[in-house]
């Protein structure tokens, strides 16, 4: 595994497998590898880097959703009346 | 009959349809591009998403960013130039004025309507099968009146989980003596249809987006009005009207307008249209602008002037349990025990939504929270625990507070600085009185018992360097536009303290009406646009039993071609 990655998993409490599923790896180590960490974890997190989102892919996969355990609002349709329901567990 | 409908927004895409119906001809000229449409796209890589980023403006006509605020307050309530108006960014909610709101001067402050509850109650059916609302009238009832045997269009969508925990609690509990329930919110949003009603668009699926944009098309906005046009109305788009004509005798005959292509300068050409009837629907700010450009209308001096918004307090906290936001549509329920009574005496009544979108509004969640965590130094699973715990939590209330019509709060023209076609922009003096505030600071205290009750963690806070911060009685407070600017041609029963009558035509013009959220008197506690689709079918019906049966029958009433109760 390389170090951006490894150092991504570990600020992020993501797991590198869950990272990698984003599709976003290639595109966030071009930008922030080498970056500090707060910066690489609200990439991560919410898909803002340096004031600009870079792209679709990164506010849909923003990993601060995925901690709650919900989509990021105009991105996936859970179903008519799905929002009746009790919440999933979010994934830890 | 020629009839000239100045935007095709919100209120003229209603009244271009029912005019082309009944055989009218039409054209309607609109200031704004055509509909972009990657605007899902531009939402989602929008740093701050606000209702106008996903749509495309033009320097030619700007959107409300261009108004110039001189007053104590800000007016800062957006409004959308572009086709379909500001009704495509709109959330979709879509209450009843309380009756007690037609008479708001007797109940409290304000103005009074020309009309009552009950005259407009037929119209009000009307704009609820034309726009498809989803509610049930049975629940209604407990707190408007609601014609015997009517349906709406589509039954109440579900409830979100939030909603229930939050009734599990406060049904049936008190606060100063009002007793709480929460009721389901009547949307323009598609849900489950009832016999005889055929849905426009998709069912909601709970994209979550809806201000500022429905991925599904669950949600109504103006263009599907458009769609049902008839080959009588014509669009023409890129079309800024800045004039309104009028012969010696006070008849409209004819509009300028300047026309461009391109999105980014103020080139334009110059061209006229003449009409038998011309129709303001260019929004309120911007139908009072038009008016005071064109010089017509103001024998009363009310022109631009009583512009209401409300002012919006947001209070947010955490449940005691995780509740799942971001499902869904922003609210399906409220509270609406503190819509009028006698304390409207001394200070504005409110309605309380239930707000389903954490804290995205009011503290621009999840990120703030992600930022936060961080910086207190949080990192891998901690992070991740902290982060789903506390959005997992959140909730919001929205208190919209009556605001009553003030001629001091006005639209004007500022003649030394025009927009890119060379036309003044507006200039808005705002101003909150201590009615609001009063209304503000109760609405507050109604918060914090609530969220008592609930055990929830109230996590509010509104600070000094925050705009539209200030202080009431020594107490911190905040308000946020709601986007529902009024008042601003107004309508009453007498032409010489009014601009509009009963049926939105100016008392100085025959052939000139001016429609939408301008007209009214007052704005109540409801969100205003299904009153204001109520007016303008109303209006509309006039307009069509005028020119069929001469100006006589005016006062007869409508035409009657609105659906029955069913
Ligand atoms: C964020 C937001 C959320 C909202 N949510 C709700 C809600 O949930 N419920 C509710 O009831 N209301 C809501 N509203 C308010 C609602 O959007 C307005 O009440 C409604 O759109 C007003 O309709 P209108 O036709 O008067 O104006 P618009 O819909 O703005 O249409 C006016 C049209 O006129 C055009 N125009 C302007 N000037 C000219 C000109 N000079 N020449 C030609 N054309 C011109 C414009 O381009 C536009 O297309 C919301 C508003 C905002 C901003
Ligand atoms: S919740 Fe989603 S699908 Fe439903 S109206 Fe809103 S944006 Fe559209």
């Amino acid at each position: 595994m390389d170090a951006f990655l490894e150092l991504s998993a570990e600020l992020t409490g993501f797991s590198a497998d869950e990272l990698r599923s984003t599709g976003l790896v290639e595109q966030y180590r071009a930008l922030a590898d080498g970056a500090p960490e707060n910066e690489i974890i609200q990439l991560w997190y919410t898909g803002v880097w340096r004031g600009v989102i870079p792209g679709e892919r990164a506010y849909v996969e923003g990993l601060a959703w995925k901690a709650a355990g919900v989509a990021a609002p105009g991105t996936r349709a859970p179903g008519f009346g799905s929002w009746e329901q009790r919440p999933a567990r979010s994934a830890r | 009959m020629k009839a000239v409908v100045v935007g095709a927004g919100f209120a003229g895409s209603l009244i271009a349809k029912v005019l082309g119906d009944n055989g009218f001809r039409v054209l309607v000229l609109e200031a704004g591009a055509e509909v972009n449409h990657d605007a899902v796209g531009r939402f989602r890589t929008a740093l701050v998403k606000s209702p106008l980023k996903p749509y495309r403006t033009t320097a030619a006509a700007p959107s409300s960013n261009y108004l110039i605020n001189t007053g104590p307050f800000a007016y800062s309530s957006p409004y959308l130039r572009m086709n379909g108006g500001t009704g495509t960014a709109w959330t979709g909610i879509t209450p009843r004025m309380h009756p007690d709101d037609f008479h708001a001067a007797d109940c409290g402050r304000g103005r009074d309507w020309p009309l009552s509850y009950a005259d407009l109650e037929p119209a009000y059916r009307a704009a609820e099968w034309e726009i498809g609302i989803a509610a049930d009238a049975d629940e209604q009832r407990q707190h408007l009146p609601v014609a015997d045997g009517y349906r709406y269009p589509m039954h109440a969508l579900p409830r979100t989980y939030l909603d229930h925990a939050i009734a599990s609690v406060v049904d049936g509990a008190s606060i100063d003596g009002r007793e709480l329930l929460v009721v389901g919110t009547p949307q323009a949003r598609n849900g489950v249809p009832v016999n005889g009603y055929r849905l426009d668009g998709h069912q909601c699926t709970g994209y979550a987006s809806c201000v500022p944009v429905c991925p599904e098309n669950a949600k109504y906005t103006p263009l599907r009005t458009q769609k049902r046009w008839s080959a009588n109305v014509e669009l023409r788009t890129r079309c800024v009207v800045n004039r309104v004509h009028a012969d010696e005798f006070g008849r409209v005959t004819k509009v300028s307008y300047q026309r461009y292509e391109d999105d980014t300068s103020g080139r334009h050409t110059r061209h006229e249209e003449e009409a038998d009837v011309v129709v303001l629907a260019a929004h309120a700010v911007e139908n009072a602008k038009l008016l005071l450009m064109s010089g017509l209308a103001n024998s009363s001096d009310q022109v631009g002037r009583n512009l209401m918004d409300h002012p919006a307090l947001l209070t947010w906290a955490l449940m005691p349990q995780a509740i799942g936001p971001f499902r869904g549509p922003g609210s399906t329920t409220g509270i609406e025990a503190f819509r009028s009574g006698p304390e409207r005496g001394a200070r504005a009544p409110f309605r309380i939504e239930i707000g389903n979108w954490g804290w995205g509004w009011s503290a621009g969640s999840p990120d703030s929270d992600t930022a936060e965590f961080v910086a207190a130094g949080l990192r891998g699973k901690a992070l991740r625990e902290a982060v789903a715990d506390r959005v997992g939590r959140q909730f919001t209330l929205q208190f919209e507070i009556e605001q009553e019509a003030d001629p001091a709060n006005r639209v004007t023209l500022d003649h030394a600085r025009r927009d890119p076609l060379g036309n003044p922009r507006p200039s808005i003096h705002y101003g909150l009185s201590d009615y609001v505030k009063n209304g503000l600071l109760a609405a507050k205290r109604v918060s914090d018992r609530i969220f008592e009750m609930l055990g929830a963690d109230d996590h509010t806070s509104y600070k000094p360097d925050e705009e539209r911060y200030f202080e009431h009685d020594g107490e911190p407070l905040r308000y946020w536009g709601a986007g529902h600017g009024g008042g601003t041609h107004v309508m009453g029963a007498s032409p010489r303290d009014s601009v509009v009558d009963q049926w939105q035509r100016c008392w100085d013009h025959p052939n000139l009406y001016a429609v939408g959220c301008g007209s009214m008197p007052s704005l109540g506690t409801s969100n205003p646009s299904l009153t204001m689709a109520a007016l303008v079918l109303r209006t509309a019906d006039h307009l069509v039993a005028t020119c069929r049966t001469g100006p006589g029958a005016a006062l007869a009433g409508p035409a009657g071609s609105w659906p029955p109760p069913r």
